[in-house]
């Protein structure tokens, strides 16, 4: 009887909880846009998804559990779009004995070298994938070093110093990238060698999966760091900086750490969108795209929850799409007097910052508070001392 | 006067005042003591409406003040000294004056700040001068004079002589006296010079976490030993402390 | 007047403009605004507007960018920033919220641009606004004009700010609101009052910068970490530093690529934002809160000292 109970208990909780809900608005959305639209639009959303999913996670980390005011996440993300635009293509054209020095990235150039590089890489799926795993490992390790070179000086600044010395040096890594030709090409976007080529026209339908398990990937590894002992230090810092300092935490060690991984992370989020695209556009790589968007995106899933941040990715890029496609049969009023309804998308972003500060702080599925230890453990423990 | 019945409050979602009651009679000069973090400054806070007042009520002259927004209240004559910062030290004295009578007239304000000017002498001396310049007794002047501005029926003073010289500190509690004294005002102080206000006082209320643990006569709360000694850290039997207390005063010289 | 001389005294004094404007509302809201960029815009566009459908002068459009800058900033104070003021929200909510508010303005002023395209038949997205200027001393006029206007402007905050009643309410509730509060200052009032200058401000200094840049509907959005870098090299102390701050900025960028170009050729252009941001950098590394940080009454005291020692 009671084990009954117990049961229908259980399924009354998984019935109430948020992400539940949530997550049958989201299918029932996807259900409608197949429905209209067909298999295409739902395999670019769960791309557009997975990406954003890996960039906010890293904001979460930074932002949500280490309480920096992280306004400069395109920096992370351009460091590794143009470090898997510009290396691991040249490393490929060097050993096929093609152009690869300074003139890799000339737009004279580099139309005819990739694809070459994709010719050879679509003869074998070997060799694409460890073209893949190359393009990752350099995404993650040159996000590293400059979330780490970022971190030096801004880890001295207070709050607001702090968030606007890093948006000001994202900003001014995208003119870099468009002015300096040779880094990916400046203001004409330099191809990116395609490890998917192989697949053809199936490509969406394998890159999909196959970005999906990297998120996945990196989703369990923050949640073990973030119910690690270190997990524990970060948010004892974003909670009480005087505390934590005074319990003989080492603030800048711990900050300088969480910026790294951070970026790290990032920087394979903007890797995975370089490759999906196809070409290093640095004038796309806004500050809107890359930290606005992720911004609300984690606000309205939840700051501090991993599984909120894809929520939040998952129903806002939704809308967006939704925004994008039936711009002409939804807003024909806005088209009357010539406004394209592509702007509403801006509207859409800065409501849903809004609408989530003032009347959805915690977010669509709050960060959950947890014990150091389960509940059993600490009654053991408490028993033990007593005795 | 003003009567605090049950009063819970504290900040955000911390509390720190426990069913609360005083009452603090006209014309009198009612003293709050208690050791630190008993939550005497958040008892003058939750009357201004700056904590966050949960459950209970607060009356002057029997209708309720309760969640009258702060600027408000100054109108209603209670006028507040806040323990620190209690003068803007970015503003001539003059403007400090003028901006305690805020809600009085011009020609109102210009009589008032020149009568300050007349019962506190040292002020005439600095009247265009920032008051950040001041020495620390005469900031606790200035500040007692921003308090009287405002032709007050009921003055919340926080203690007023924190970090002050012994000597300075006994002519700042000389003022509140005379405060009640000559001009008629209602006074409710917190103080941690506990000895010196309790001699002054009439009423005393000992607040030790958040609450009342003696309510009565002033003075003779002195004379509680174990009260005095536990929350206080007055000592009896001390003529020698006693002594000593006046040695100290004797060499104190004014802090700057 | 050299042209970089006097294009970088027109923006820069677009930019003081801004950068105190930001400031403002950080001293007195703890407000980040980072709306700042959007009401900035709107002010160009306001005089854009009149330029072209009404004919005249810039000049005599400015009163209506600071008047549509101020609802703008009335708007986000009585939409936004009060109801969080009033739950005591932390500086990075506050600075969220203007930045959703920023993106709903960006949207509107892309908006609008379409519709002045499609019912006027002009072309708002790449305004050269000094086309519409005179010339004054064999030079453009704004190079003059806009500096005289900054400090007129300036003036006249001074002396609010120092000499009326509300003025010296308003320093005080900066400096301390408890205190204002209990003194009977409505520091709702004092809120209030400051994202209209604020929002006024915002929109005056775009409507300048657009005199010096090509006027585009994200003009303000490039230019944000400018005004930023103007109001934190201030110091986010008072309202000069950060308009000293605006300026220093605005001029080193433009002299800075003047130099820089001369010295290593025009491909220096492409990285002029760079310039302003270095400076704001090695400020912060140097003094980490800013021009305000600078000890200057210290380093006086020191020298006076040095001399005195020196001559005994």
């Amino acid at each position: 009887m009671t084990t009954q109970n117990g049961i229908s208990d259980k399924f009354k909780n998984i019935l109430l909880r948020r992400e539940l809900h949530v997550g049958i608005i989201i299918a029932a959305l996807l259900a409608f846009l197949y429905a209209s639209r067909g298999i295409n639009i739902i395999l670019t959303i769960l791309i557009q998804v997975t990406i954003f999913a890996i960039i906010t996670m890293s904001l979460n980390l930074e932002s949500g559990y280490t309480g920096i005011p992280q306004f400069g996440r395109v920096a992370a993300v351009i460091a590794g779009a143009f470090a898997v635009g510009g290396i691991p293509g040249r490393i490929m054209a060097s050993f096929m004995g093609l152009p690869s020095g300074r003139e890799y990235t000339l737009d004279t150039v580099n139309f005819k070298v990739v694809p070459e590089i994709n010719n050879l890489l679509a003869s074998s799926w070997l060799m694409s994938l460890g073209f893949l795993i190359m393009c990752i490992v350099i995404a993650g390790a040159s996000g590293a070093i400059i979330g780490w070179l970022i971190s030096r000086p801004a880890i001295r600044l207070k709050e607001a110093y702090l968030g606007i010395s890093m948006l000001a040096i994202g900003d001014f890594f995208m003119w870099v990238g468009h002015n300096w030709n040779l880094l990916v090409g400046g203001s004409t976007p330099a191809n990116v060698p395609d490890p998917f080529r192989i697949f053809g026209a199936a490509r969406f339908n394998v890159i999909v999966p196959v970005f999906f398990v990297i998120a996945i990937i990196i989703f369990i590894y923050l949640n073990k760091l973030t119910r690690s002992p270190f997990g524990r230090n970060l948010r004892m810092l974003r909670d009480n900086e005087l505390s934590a300092n005074a319990a003989g935490l080492n603030i800048v060690k711990v900050r300088t750490q969480s910026l790294v991984i951070g970026a790290c992370i990032a920087a394979i989020g903007g890797g995975l969108y370089v490759l999906y695209t196809g070409s290093v556009a640095a004038i796309g790589m806004t500050r809107l795209t890359f930290t606005f968007w992720p911004w609300a995106y984690m606000m309205l899933g939840g700051v501090g929850s991993n599984v909120g941040v894809f929520m939040g990715v998952f129903l806002l890029t939704i809308l967006r799409t939704m925004i994008i496609i039936f711009r002409s049969q939804w807003f024909g009023f806005l088209l009357a007097v010539g406004i394209d309804p592509l702007w509403l998308e801006f509207t859409l972003l800065g409501a849903v910052i809004i609408i989530v500060i003032l009347f959805l702080p915690h977010g669509l599925v709050p960060e959950k508070v947890e014990a150091m230890l389960p509940a059993n453990r600490v009654k053991k423990v408490m028993a033990q001392r007593e005795l | 006067m003003l009567t605090v019945s049950n009063l819970s409050s504290g900040y955000g979602k911390l509390k720190v005042l426990y069913d609360l009651s005083i009452d603090v009679p006209e014309k009198e000069l009612t003293v709050v003591v208690g050791p630190n973090g008993a939550g005497k400054t958040t008892l003058l806070c939750s009357i201004m409406n700056i904590a966050n007042v949960f459950s209970g009520e607060i009356l002057l002259q029997d209708s309720s003040i309760k969640g009258i927004p702060t600027h408000n209240l100054a109108q209603k004559g209670i006028s507040y000294v806040p323990q620190m910062g209690n003068v803007f030290a970015e503003l001539t004295v003059m403007d400090n004056l003028h901006m305690a009578g805020y809600m009085l007239s011009k020609s109102e304000a210009k009589d008032k700040a020149e009568q300050m000017t007349e019962i506190f002498p040292v002020l005439k001396k600095f009247i265009h001068r920032l008051a950040g310049t001041l020495s620390g007794g005469e900031r606790r002047m200035l500040a007692i004079a921003m308090g009287l501005m405002k032709n007050p029926k009921l003055m919340l003073l926080d203690e007023l002589s924190t970090d002050l010289a012994p000597i300075i500190a006994e002519r700042v509690m000389m003022e509140v006296a005379r405060m009640r004294d000559e001009l008629g005002i209602t006074i409710l102080m917190v103080e941690q010079m506990a000895k010196r206000a309790l001699e002054i006082g009439d009423t005393a209320y000992l607040l030790v976490s958040g609450e009342v643990k003696y309510s009565g006569d002033a003075s003779a709360l002195l004379h509680e030993p174990e009260l005095c000694s536990m929350y206080l850290g007055i000592k009896h039997s001390s003529d020698k402390g006693k002594e000593f207390e006046l040695s100290v005063m004797d060499e104190g010289s004014e802090d700057n | 007047m050299a042209p970089w001389l006097s294009s970088g005294l027109v923006y820069a004094s677009g930019l003081a403009l801004t950068a105190g404007s930001v400031t403002l509302l950080y001293i007195v809201t703890r407000t980040f605004n980072f709306a700042v960029a959007s009401m900035a815009t709107i002010g160009f566009y306001t005089v854009y507007t009149g330029v072209t459908l009404f004919g005249g002068l810039p000049y005599q459009y400015y009163p209506f960018a600071f008047i549509v800058g101020s609802i703008t900033g009335f708007i986000c104070y009585y939409g936004l920033n009060r109801p969080l003021l009033r739950r005591q929200a932390i500086e990075t909510t506050l600075m969220m919220s203007t930045l959703g508010y920023d993106l709903i303005l960006l949207s509107m002023i892309q908006m609008y641009a379409d519709f002045l395209t499609h019912t006027y038949k002009i072309f708002p997205r790449r305004v050269t606004m000094s086309l519409f200027d005179f010339e004054l001393f064999g030079d453009r006029a704004a190079a003059f004009i806009l500096p005289v206007i900054a400090i007129g402007f300036l003036t006249i905050l001074h002396i609010f700010l120092t000499k009326t009643k509300f003025g010296v309410a308003m320093r005080a509730t900066i400096e301390n609101p408890i205190l204002a509060g209990a003194s009977g200052i409505n520091s709702d009032r004092v809120y209030l009052v400051s994202w209209i200058i604020g929002g006024g401000m915002a929109a005056l200094g775009g409507s300048f910068m657009a005199m010096a840049m090509t006027g585009t509907p994200v003009m303000g959005m490039y230019t944000i970490p400018l005004m930023f870098a103007g109001a934190i090299l201030g110091g986010l102390g008072s309202i000069y530093g950060g308009i000293l701050g605006g300026l220093v900025i605005g001029l080193t960028e433009y002299a800075g690529v003047f130099l820089l170009s001369q010295q290593f050729g025009p491909w220096v252009l492409g990285y002029r934002m760079g310039i302003p941001l270095f400076i704001m950098a090695a400020t912060l590394l140097v003094f980490p809160r800013g021009l305000s940080g600078i000890p200057l009454l210290k380093i006086i005291k020191n020298f006076a000292e040095q001399k005195r020692g020196a001559r005994a």
